[in-house]
């Protein structure tokens, strides 16, 4: 197994120094290999997000390294990180972040768009994406236009659209409705299994998480224990996360 | 507490602030300004001559157009300074402040803002109008012995204006927050837009808006005669032509921009077209208020500096450049100060009827004279000599001519040398003077025709139609216009821009948003940058390509004044035009400062948002 995604005694402290510093991390190391389908969990304030941003390259560790696909994010200079992020990684957020001004099909077409790919390509390597995702009826529509579950979708088929190495998510169902989370979900794990789509989501809910092939959880800006999912099948996944969640308290 | 929280919400925005501040400076200060010049009584009322009529009224007029201008600008700083604290007050309310409280508090503060910024307007009013007013009194040749810079009247009526503006204003941003939801306060900025045009309508109305617009610019074209029925009919139609343009015709071409992807899928294009669309859409009107304020302050300029043209005008249609007559010591050393090229004296003796020339004279030193022609539209003049045997022909040109030269109406008589020292009467002499530079003589030949006008009040009949005369009438009502063409010009691109880059600043917070997913997904800042140039480009180059049509068109109107309207079109346009893209320039600076925040800022906003 490749390894996709390593991170390297990860720290990150707040604030300048003199004024009132705050770490957020405190020494992170974990690594992802392709294929997988890992979940960061974690209260609220935890340092995820945080976590996340330095994942993907919107913001630098304090101290520590990360590399993608062998390659170390901090020997990048501006252009080049902004390249890479546009090659290497996928991002859905809580927010579903989509551009309001632009139809759906404009949203996930950007990426490709950027990357300079030939316009005659783009719009088959779109359709490829939405088709899997179940969404081609509303590639016309604005965002505004579609509810949150199809928003998410939208937003999935744009972070997926230039096959990045890696799938970033932060909480992604945050924002949905029991039954849009899942659905999502489902696809994102369906997306993993049968297309081998490297997923890292970070999550507060143990539904979402349980989802995963791992979970890695965070408390205090430090990673604590680890829990596989191994053959379990996800209802039990899920009991087994349950008590682990009420062991710790 | 309210107090303080409101500080420091505009602390946190005080950049933005500062900008908005320093408009309204400018605004209450050119208005005060203006309305010094306009209304101080001795600016109007001296003596030099009754064309300052013609510049009293260009004030009035000035001030006219200025009201209406400062009327819209300061709407839109208003609105401006609404969505800047809308997103506080939302917070303050839902933090449990009554909304009376809040109401107060915006009232205030709008009418702080306000009252400060006009203050603040009026006391380096005092100084611009000092400048300007100074500017004018040389440019003019007036005389003014008490114009007063600190002119209570005019700082009255500009506190009223400004203040009862802002306390419109006040109000109407009380109302308007008071009966909006709290939660649409807090997420106004996350409103998606809606574009619910129907192509089919969007076509039939872009057809219509150029039509429309044609028809505006024919009826400019329209025989002067017509005067009443073009200005209503062209206003009308060119500006439902341009609302149009902007609201549904630009649209379709972006519509059409979209869907050739060869075109659109590159680099951020799709982007920057959907920002363009929406952009249109919200800024119809604004936009098409600014291409007509484009066109009327570019108009100003370019009729403004025109009429410099009319002061060429008066050179070249009178040949003579002074006239003698006293042979007092006092005109005698003036007139030996002047750069004399040629000059030609008759003698002549008046009795009751007649006055009597030696033919003699007259056929050594050829009368002379300038004759109008038409040279294609332009009026042209040359030099010719007037008749002899016509000179004492009553009613033919050369007669008239030479008649007002002498500013007589007593017969001309042509004698011979030998008859003429025989003939009594009074004597008197008439000398034409021609200089090597009218403009570098010219104020010591007005000294000389008042210096004889002291001697003999009298003379002015002859005076009455001399260059200098004429030149100095001319170049007072000329360049009151062309003051108040390029001050009116400058005060409206100084609040039109404004006005744009308000607009363009005051959706920068929802805009940053945008970028800052651009961001993420990979593009890289250089990339961000051309997007926002091209787009706050076409934003500010349609309404000028617009306006610039308008005043081509619109300038037929001015053939009434002026010879040539389009005459020298190019520097009034030019420097319009640049300091419009100074203007443009100075916008994407300050968008771009908000838009693409420097990596802190961008993590700051991104947990604020989370
Ligand atoms: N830009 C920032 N400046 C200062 N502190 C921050 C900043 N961003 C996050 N923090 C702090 O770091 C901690 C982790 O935040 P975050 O990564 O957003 O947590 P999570 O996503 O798990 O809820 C929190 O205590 C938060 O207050
Ligand atoms: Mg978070």
């Amino acid at each position: 197994m490749t390894e996709i995604l390593r991170v390297d005694q990860v720290t990150k402290t707040y604030g300048k120094r003199g004024e009132k510093q705050y770490q957020a991390l405190k020494g992170i190391n974990f690594a992802v290999n392709s294929g997988e389908f890992v979940a960061i969990m974690g209260a609220s304030g935890s340092g995820k997000t945080t976590l996340l941003n330095i994942l993907s390259t919107l913001d630098k560790p304090t101290t520590g390294h990360v590399f993608i696909n062998q390659q170390d994010n901090s020997s990048l200079n501006a252009n080049q990180l902004a390249d890479f992020r546009s090659k290497q990684i996928g991002f859905i957020f809580q927010d579903f972040n989509l551009l309001e001004n632009l139809t759906n099909r404009e949203n996930i077409a950007l990426p490709l768009t950027l990357q300079g790919v030939p316009a005659s390509r783009i719009d088959p390597l779109v359709d490829r994406i939405t088709s899997r995702l179940s969404i081609t009826q509303i590639m016309n529509k604005y965002p505004a236009e579609v509810s949150g579950g199809q928003k998410q979708r939208v937003a999935a088929a744009r972070a997926l659209v230039h096959e990045p190495a890696i799938l970033l998510a932060d909480e992604p169902t945050g924002a949905l409705d029991s039954k849009s989370a899942r659905e999502l979900l489902d696809t994102m794990s369906d997306l993993n299994i049968n297309d081998s789509i490297t997923t890292l989501m970070v999550t507060h809910d143990p539904l979402a998480a349980s989802f995963a092939s791992r979970i890695l959880f965070i408390k205090d800006g430090k990673i604590g224990e680890q829990l596989l999912k191994q053959e379990l099948p996800r209802r039990e996944f899920y009991h087994q996360l349950i008590e682990h969640l009420g062991a710790e308290v | 507490m309210l107090w303080k929280l409101s500080l420091t919400g505009i602390k946190s925005r005080f950049k933005d602030y500062l900008i908005l501040f320093s408009g309204l400076v400018v605004a209450s200060m050119i208005f005060y300004m203006f309305l010094t010049i306009a209304i101080n009584p001795s600016f109007i009322s001296h003596d030099v001559s009754a064309s300052t009529d013609y510049l009293n009224f260009t004030f009035a007029f000035g001030i006219v157009l200025l009201v209406l201008i400062t009327f819209v600008y300061l709407i839109n700083a208003n609105s401006l300074l609404l969505s800047m604290r809308k997103h506080d007050y939302g917070m303050f309310m839902s933090l449990g402040a009554k909304s009376r409280r809040i109401g107060l508090l915006i009232f205030l503060e709008t009418l702080i803002t306000g009252t400060l910024a006009t203050i603040a307007g009026i006391i380096l009013g005092f100084g611009l109008t000092a400048i300007v007013s100074q500017l004018l009194i040389t440019k003019l040749n007036l005389q003014i012995t008490h114009f007063v810079v600190i002119y209570p009247q005019a700082i009255g009526w500009t506190l009223v204006f400004f203040i009862f503006m802002f306390f419109w204003g006040a109000i109407h941003n009380v109302r308007k927050l008071t009966h909006t939801p709290i939660i649409s306060l807090l997420k106004e900025d996350q409103k998606p837009a809606k574009l619910g045009h129907h192509p089919v309508r969007l076509a039939v109305e872009a057809v219509f808006g150029l039509l429309l617009l044609g028809a505006g610019y024919y009826i400019l074209g329209l025989p002067l005669g017509m005067f009443l029925l073009i200005i209503p009919g062209a206003l009308i139609t060119i500006v439902a032509g341009t609302y149009f343009i902007f609201n549904a015709m630009c649209i379709s071409v972006i519509n059409f921009l979209l869907k050739r992807k060869k075109f659109s899928y590159r680099g951020l294009r799709i982007f920057t077209l959907g920002q363009l669309k929406f952009r249109l859409h919200d800024l119809t009107k604004i936009l098409t208020i600014i291409s007509l304020l484009f066109a009327l302050a570019l108009g100003a300029i370019t009729v403004g500096l025109n009429f410099t043209t009319l002061k060429d005008l008066a050179n070249e249609s009178i040949y003579y450049d002074n006239i003698v007559v006293s042979s007092s010591p006092a005109v005698k050393k003036e007139v030996a100060k002047l750069h004399v090229s040629s000059e030609q004296t008759y003698h002549y003796k008046e009795s009751r009827k007649n006055l009597y020339f030696m033919r003699d004279e007259l056929k050594k030193q050829p009368l002379k004279d300038k004759k109008a022609y038409l040279a294609g539209h332009e009026p042209r003049y040359k030099t010719v000599n007037l008749a002899l045997s016509q000179l004492d022909k009553p009613d033919t040109h050369a007669n008239n001519a030479f008649s007002s030269l002498l500013g007589s109406s007593k017969k001309i008589k042509m004698v011979s040398r030998s008859g003429w020292r025989s003939l009594s009467g009074k004597r008197h002499f008439l000398s034409l003077l021609s200089v090597k530079d009218f403009e570098q003589d010219y104020p010591a030949m007005l000294k000389i025709q008042q210096l004889q006008l002291k001697e003999n009040p009298h003379y002015i009949n002859q005076f009455n139609e001399s260059k200098p005369v004429f030149y100095q009438l001319i170049s007072n009502f000329s360049s009151g216009f062309e003051f108040m063409g390029f001050f009116l010009g400058l005060a409206f691109l100084t609040m039109l821009a404004s006005t744009l880059m308000f607009k363009v600043l005051s959706g920068a917070a929802r805009d940053q948003i945008r970028y800052q997913m651009l961001y993420q997904i990979g593009a890289r800042a250089q990339v961000l940058r051309t997007s926002i140039k091209n787009e706050l480009g076409i934003l500010f180059l349609l309404p000028a390509v617009l306006g610039i049509l308008d005043v081509l068109f619109g300038l037929k109107l001015f053939r009434i004044l002026l010879p040539n309207p389009y005459h020298h079109l190019w520097i009034p346009f030019t420097i319009f035009i640049v300091l419009y893209i100074g203007y443009y320039a100075i916008t994407i600076k300050l968008y771009q400062r908000i838009v693409l925040p420097e990596q802190e800022k961008a993590k700051e906003k991104k947990q604020a948002l989370a």
